[in-house]
């Protein structure tokens, strides 16, 4: 995701600095803090972090006005010092600047010094940082200011027995338990800052208007002779990090840890503790063995998690590792903050988890706003989120289940008191993302039991079709698989009657369809018009949720005029209310625009590659037009010219167009922006970006592959553009069935039947072309999510790709869904009757095959596919390959 | 020595002259009321509760207007931080919302740097190709002025590009002296670009607009609700729940009922010199407050009908809850209450106080002007200082096609006598002797003034009401409501007292003294025994 494309921040996931700056000052015994600024910012703060808290806040405010702006605020600021000391008596004070002092340039550095000088009484230390609110979040001013006060304060060099320990923005309960912990191990320590009491009162009859806790100036100057630095934060950069500062000035190693959170942090932490010397005490074992105890106790109702966890960059690494160690899929981290090494301490976790938790699909981000965030909870199908209060409007609209553990926690009470640091902080808020899970889990699971398996009218409750009368586009669209936006409910045809192309495109091979529309390396029988008839009147008596009829090729609808016309023709004649579809490359757009529409079409999917021929030259080997080949960067021209002509024809009628690309790397990836952009200038519908899949024997056979995860990248940068299509199945051109469930395999079976029972009109003259008959070639069914690697479990296949070998090529057949007889959840713990009916469904489904090819199997079904004479071929790689390898490999055994 | 010198003589003697003046101990008989100084610079480093003009402008005036988009252009912090912080509440269910968003421009080192206009220009493109609204508005923030940003030619440029209303806002949060020049920013803006650009056609009798309400806690909703219930059409609110749509047609309006006067008197009186509406200054916070109001504002449009329906609303309403009315003044009779918010709010709970019998020893606003104290009668004498001469001032003229008067002259002057029309007297002549008013009350000087005058509860926001807490004192958000409401009108008012008694009757404070400390206890319990 890079922000830079964005000028918008839509709901922000962060702060600015100045408000870190004052919560670290909070840290310091007996210190104030004054913002250099306009009092709003004072104001502002003190509201979001007395809301947080539950404590009062005082921030003090130079309080500048327009005068100040024009003349600086000197005065304002050496007036605020004054009447600051003089009713608080602070013996720190802290001086944070706002983005109107540093935009007017005010020279602290300056003031504070001339300040002392005319100020001798004062003998309190002021402390000056620069925080402007455009230079960084929160998170950079917290550590901003622990950098200036280590930097500011008289240090005293000589060295002693103690050590430093810095933190981040923690709560004060996590600090309370951070000093416990030095306690226990009679542990010398200087801890900056100290929240623990100053934003975490206790409540007593004398409230003391000045904070009487937190680190003293004296404990700050012994840091410099401390014997090291533990600094809890691996993220801060060197010029901010105070540890560092101690390191370089005063030789003070420096250890930088995450936060003690999770098993392997926490340990880390007390490891670094003990090289003073010092033991870990019992009872910290003890709770240690008690935090291994609750993740054994937890990890069945984790597993089930999808986290989507946003916060300062320190907070989202912890707790990502807290539940990549309790097997919990992150599937989100995200950070408001500027921070690009996030991304690459944690993705190696992530994946792992995802690995062996079979999903591959999570987004970590920096920079990035609510917007993006509900945008990838989405995405990743995330079940709980866990960050500060400001995810609540998330989980209000889409019912994500919110934990709330970091600042600002604002529409609930106790953010002060929320533990995450150490065995036990761990343990609690584990406990309490588990439970937030069960409670999830508890509220749904009849709900979600009974739609999946029992009520059969919520399986389709859109099978009733409006029979008569006129549907008008909108309605078409609603009952369009390919437009509805969830693919799911209604059926499609796709009458392969149009063989012929009138351009070559270098990713395909003419022997196969079109890879525009339909699967790529797919060969498939064409039909005459009245033949295309029939088969739709079968299909539409069996299949009544068939409401879309498409031409897809194999080659395109528009080259093939005449053929597509008369079927169109013959079906509208039978079914005046099916929804016709078709799909071109729309170089012969503009010649039929106006009769498709006279025709009754009203959806179309053009695809456009490009819209500039200097890049369509290289996509394009050439174009047929008019009598005419055209090659290079005339060629592209015209089929460019015509292309957005004709579309623009068809958005001015009225009618949906979808614009599909071919996302080519190095070539048009670049450019991807410019198309969709284009095609919502025309007022097209929607754009289906979709992923080159390499043919043997193109032009573009060994261009790499363009992933999953980068197609869903780019449909997501796009989709700020324009409505993306995220379900594209990449249909065959005479696939049946709704988008899940392609029977056209077994219609081919049929095809006798619809051939001859089919007799409402007369049968013209032309033959019907026979199938030939061939020998059964061996099958091979492979277990893969997209069609182009073996990458499923055999159990957690929704599809088996079914390929043939013959004679050393490996051609694909056809995709056979079946139901997932091991979904990963509840049913899939026990041995009961359900999970074998299902098994042996699979079975079913595969048994023809000579060899089942899958990245995993389990031990049961590789018995029962092995009792089926069926093989057994564990790997991963690239489908072709790996069915090659397989029909080698088992060619000495069977004859092939 | 007096509660007033025992507070100042703690200054050192340059704030001491500053603050001396805003402090006033009302005296009996005095009028003109005692003067009092407001509307000034807050010291630096005093620990004021104002905020900015920012905070006025977009955060109360503009922000509640819940279906035009609002970006603000600046740093990520000022947008934040306003960012659904005031419980104005919007209805959600029809038609465009975006008081769940906040749309910043987040700018940068580098767009401080170079300028930010070009970033404003692309965030509105994006704004529009996601939200497509039908109107946004542009606040900008300290460092936008600064740099000189021309915000006004951006949005014009919009409104161009797109054919929208865009209107840009120039609350630098430095303007001023506090939220206040931030309401008055806002007031001119929709003054000039919104109101009378409708031509919705409403034929209703009795239309009125409700000036001055932001719906905190629903607030709105309950006026609202009684209002209809007597037979008024409410063309339009400002701004709580508000429309664009419905703002645009406040001028097809007959009246303005102003409730909050600071903040939106400016349009109040604009529109009586523009459009000829007559405003009414109205308090729908209280019970007897309330049925006074409805009885002045059918005064206003004397219809035979309209008296009687109004007598027989405030019937039923006021036996509805005679019955809680009466138990929970029973339980809050006697006791005293400090209250320091708004500009308004200070004085219209009063009101609300008195109906339970509770009486106010000290009340003060955090951003009003003398005329909020002591009445619009000391305008004429106002001199302007350089800070309020940075906010602009815009005059209009009577438009000659929207123009209208609904009151006779003979009648305006008899009603100008009867009703609060075109006038607010302040809070000072509702007030007791020997209670005090405090202008821009500080941290410091609200615990003083509760050590010293020791009211049982304490109204004001979240910024002090720890502090107030600490000291054992009960303290009641009148910002937010801390999560309740609504408090207006009839119903509002029950779930105000019924709030009142749940804080002041909560377990909690019996514990303050652990029974440790309590020499009685332990004596007794040593007595009989016990084990400790």
């Amino acid at each position: 995701m890079s922000k830079n494309l964005v000028n918008l921040n839509v709901n922000p996931c962060k702060m600015c600095m100045p408000m870190g700056s004052v919560s670290a000052f909070y840290g310091i015994k007996k210190c104030m803090t004054i913002l250099h600024g306009s009092q709003g910012c004072a104001t502002y703060i003190r509201r979001h972090m007395a809301t947080h808290y539950n404590e009062p806040v005082d921030i003090a405010s130079s309080s500048l006005t327009e005068e100040g702006t024009v003349f600086g605020g000197e005065k304002n600021l050496i007036k605020g010092l004054e009447t600051l000391i003089k009713l608080y008596e602070p013996e720190v004070i802290g001086v944070s600047t706002t983005c109107l002092a540093e935009t007017i340039g005010e020279d602290l550095k300056r003031m504070i010094k001339d300040f002392n000088e005319t100020h001798p009484d004062y003998k309190g230390k002021i402390i000056h940082v620069s925080t402007a609110g455009y230079a960084g979040t929160q998170y950079e001013g917290f550590f901003q200011a622990l950098r200036a006060i280590v930097e500011q304060v008289e240090m005293k060099p000589e060295k002693h027995d103690g050590i430093n320990v810095i933190t981040g923005m923690i709560s004060p309960a996590d600090t309370r338990f951070l000093k416990s912990v030095f306690d226990s191990m009679r542990l010398d320590v200087v801890l900056l800052p100290d929240l623990s009491e100053n934003l975490d009162g206790v409540h007593q009859p004398v409230y003391n208007r000045l904070p009487q806790h937190g680190t003293s100036v004296e404990d700050i100057s012994k840091m410099a002779g401390a014997r090291y630095t533990i600094e809890l934060s691996t993220f801060i950069e060197n010029e901010k990090s105070p540890g560092y500062y101690l390191e370089k000035t005063y030789g003070v190693p420096l250890i930088r840890l995450n936060l003690p959170v999770g098993l392997r942090d926490t340990d880390a932490f007390l490891e670094a503790l003990t090289k003073t010397g010092a033991k870990v005490p019992k009872a910290l074992i003890q709770s240690r063995g008690r935090y291994l105890d609750a993740m054994v106790d937890s990890h069945k109702y984790n597993a089930e998690g999808r986290a989507a966890i946003f916060g300062e960059p320190d907070f989202v690494y912890s707790m990502t590792q807290l539940c990549i160690e309790n097997g919990l899929m992150s599937t989100v981290a995200a950070t408001g903050a500027k921070c690009s090494a996030l991304e690459d301490k944690i993705k190696t976790g992530i994946a792992e988890v995802g690995q062996f938790m079979f999903n591959d699909h999570f987004v970590i981000a920096q920079d990035t706003d609510f917007d993006h965030i509900e945008q990838f909870v989405a995405d990743t199908k995330a079940n709980v989120m866990i960050g500060s209060s400001d995810g609540r409007r998330i989980e209000e609209k889409m019912g994500v289940p919110l934990v709330r553990c970091a600042f600002p926690i604002h529409d609930h009470i106790g953010g002060q008191r929320v533990r995450m640091l150490g065995y036990e902080g761990s343990i609690d808020l584990l406990d309490r993302v588990t439970n937030t899970l069960l409670t999830l889990k508890e509220s749904s699971y009849r709900e979600t039991l009974y739609d999946k398996y029992y009520d059969e009218t919520r399986k389709a409750p859109e099978l009733k079709l409006v029979v008569g009368g006129k549907m008008s586009i909108e309605e078409k669209t609603k009952k369009h698989p390919c437009f509805n936006g969830c693919g799911t409910g209604y059926a499609r045809i796709h009458l392969p009657i149009a063989p012929a192309c009138n351009i070559q495109c270098n990713y395909c091979v003419r022997k196969y369809d079109c890879p525009n529309e339909s699967r790529p390396g797919v060969t498939t029988q064409t039909l005459s018009p009245e033949e295309a008839y029939k088969k739709y009147v079968y299909v539409k008596e069996k299949m009544p949720n068939l409401t879309v009829v498409g031409i897809a090729g194999p080659g395109d609808a528009l080259a093939n005029y005449e053929k597509t016309r008369e079927t169109l023709q013959l079906i509208h004649a039978y079914d005046p209310d099916v929804t016709f579809c078709i799909s071109t490359n729309g170089l012969m757009l503009p010649q039929y625009a106006n009769e498709l529409v006279e025709l009754g079409v009203s959806h179309v999917t053009v695809t456009l590659n490009a819209v500039d021929p200097r890049i369509g030259k290289d996509i394009y080997q050439y174009i047929d037009y008019m009598g005419t080949r055209y090659t290079g960067e005339i060629g592209a021209s015209i089929l460019l010219a015509n292309q957005l002509a004709g579309i623009k024809m068809l958005t001015e009628k009225g009618l949906i167009v979808k614009v599909n690309t071919v996302v080519l790397k190095g070539i048009n990836d670049a450019h991807i922006g410019a198309v969709v952009e284009k095609a919502k200038e025309l007022g097209c519908e929607i754009t289906n970006l979709m992923q080159m899949i390499p043919v043997k024997g193109s032009v573009f056979e060994n261009m790499p592959l363009t992933s999953n995860k980068e197609i869903m990248e780019i449909r997501k940068q796009n989709s700020a553009i324009l409505k993306q299509m995220y379900h594209c199945k990449q249909c065959r051109a005479d696939a049946v069935g709704t988008l899940d469930n392609d029977e056209s395999f077994s219609l081919e079976a049929e095809s006798e039947a619809w051939k001859t029972q089919v007799t409402t009109i007369d049968v013209l003259s032309e033959k019907v072309s026979d199938t030939p008959v061939k020998p059964a070639l061996p099958l091979f069914a492979v277990a893969s999510k997209g069609g182009i690697l073996v990458d499923q479990h055999f159990g957690h296949a929704s599809d088996f790709y079914i390929y043939e070998y013959e004679g050393g090529t490996v051609r694909f057949k056809e995709r056979r869904s079946v139901s997932k007889y091991c979904d990963g959840s509840e049913s899939c713990d026990g041995n009961g009757g359900g999970k074998n009916v299902k098994m042996d469904q699979i079975l079913e489904a595969v048994q023809d095959c000579v060899c089942v090819v899958a990245m995993r199997i389990g031990e049961a079904p590789k018995r029962k596919l092995m009792e089926k004479g069926v093989k057994v071929m564990m790997t991963y790689g690239r489908i072709e390959e790996v069915v090659d390898e397989a029909a080698r490999a088992f060619r000495s055994e069977r004859a092939i | 020595m007096k509660v007033k010198e025992l507070v100042l003589n703690q200054y050192s003697g340059r704030v001491y002259k500053n603050r001396k003046d805003h402090i006033i101990e009302v005296e009996e008989g005095i009028d003109p009321v005692q003067p009092i100084t407001a509307n000034t610079r807050a010291l630096p480093g005093i620990m004021t509760n104002r905020g900015c003009c920012y905070a006025g402008c977009k955060g109360v005036v503009l922000g509640p207007v819940k279906d035009v988009l609002t970006i603000t252009h600046g740093p990520i912090g000022c947008g934040f931080y306003s960012w659904g912080t005031r419980r104005n509440k919007a209805n959600v269910e029809s038609g465009e919302n975006f008081i769940q968003y906040c749309f910043s421009t987040d700018m940068q080192e580098s767009d401080i740097v170079f300028g930010g206009e070009k970033k404003l220009r692309q965030a509105i493109d994006e704004a529009m190709s996601m939200f497509s609204p039908k109107g946004i508005f542009i606040c900008s923030t300290c460092p936008v002025g600064l740099i000189g940003d021309d915000i006004h030619a951006v949005a014009a440029e919009a409104e161009e590009k797109y054919g929208i209303t865009c209107v840009a806002f120039s609350c630098e949060g430095y303007k001023g002296v506090s939220q206040s020049g931030g309401h008055h920013i806002a007031n001119n803006g929709l003054m000039r670009r919104v109101i009378g650009t409708g031509d919705k056609e409403i034929n209703s009798k009795f239309k009125v607009n409700l000036l001055g309400e932001y719906n905190i806690g629903g607030d709105g909703w309950e006026t609202e609700r009684i209002l209809k219930r007597i037979g008024y059409d409410v063309v339009s609110i400002f701004t709580g729940d508000g429309s664009f749509e419905d703002i645009s047609n406040a001028h097809k309006a007959d009246l303005n009922l102003v409730m909050c006067h600071r903040s939106i008197n400016y349009i109040a009186e604009m529109m009586h010199t523009k459009y000829g509406t007559d405003w009414l200054k109205v308090n729908f916070i209280g019970i007897e407050s309330t049925v006074q109001t409805l009885r002045d504002i059918a005064k206003f449009f004397d219809d035979p009908e309209l008296y009687a329906r109004t007598e027989e609303v405030i019937a039923d309403e006021l036996a509805s809850i005679e019955e809680e009315r009466a138990y929970y003044r029973t339980k809050l009779s006697g006791k005293t209450a400090a209250l320091y918010v708004g500009g308004s709010r200070a004085h219209h709970y009063q009101s609300l106080l008195a109906d339970f019998g509770v009486s106010t020893v000290l009340a003060g606003y955090e951003f009003a002007h003398r005329d909020d104290y002591e009445g619009r009668q000391v305008l004429d004498g106002l001199k302007e200082d350089a800070d309020s001469k940075n906010i602009e001032s815009i005059t209009v003229e009577a438009d000659p096609e929207k123009y209208r008067v609904f009151l006779t002259k003979e009648r305006y002057e008899k009603l100008k006598n009867e009703i609060p029309l075109e006038s607010y007297n302040g809070m000072i002549r509702d007030m007791k002797t020997g209670s005090y008013v405090v202008d821009d009350l500080n941290h410091f000087e609200t615990e003083e003034f509760v050590r010293l005058l020791e009211p049982d509860i304490f109204f004001s926001g979240v910024k002090d009401k720890y502090v107030v807490q600490k000291a054992g004192v009960l303290s009641k958000q009148l910002h937010s409501y801390d999560y309740s409401g609504p408090y207006s009108g009839f119903n509002g008012s029950i779930i105000f007292a019924r709030d009142l008694v749940m804080g002041l009757y909560t377990p909690a404070w019996n514990y303050v003294t652990p029974p440790w400390k309590n020499q009685s206890t332990l004596q007794a319990a040593l007595a009989a025994g016990g084990e400790m």
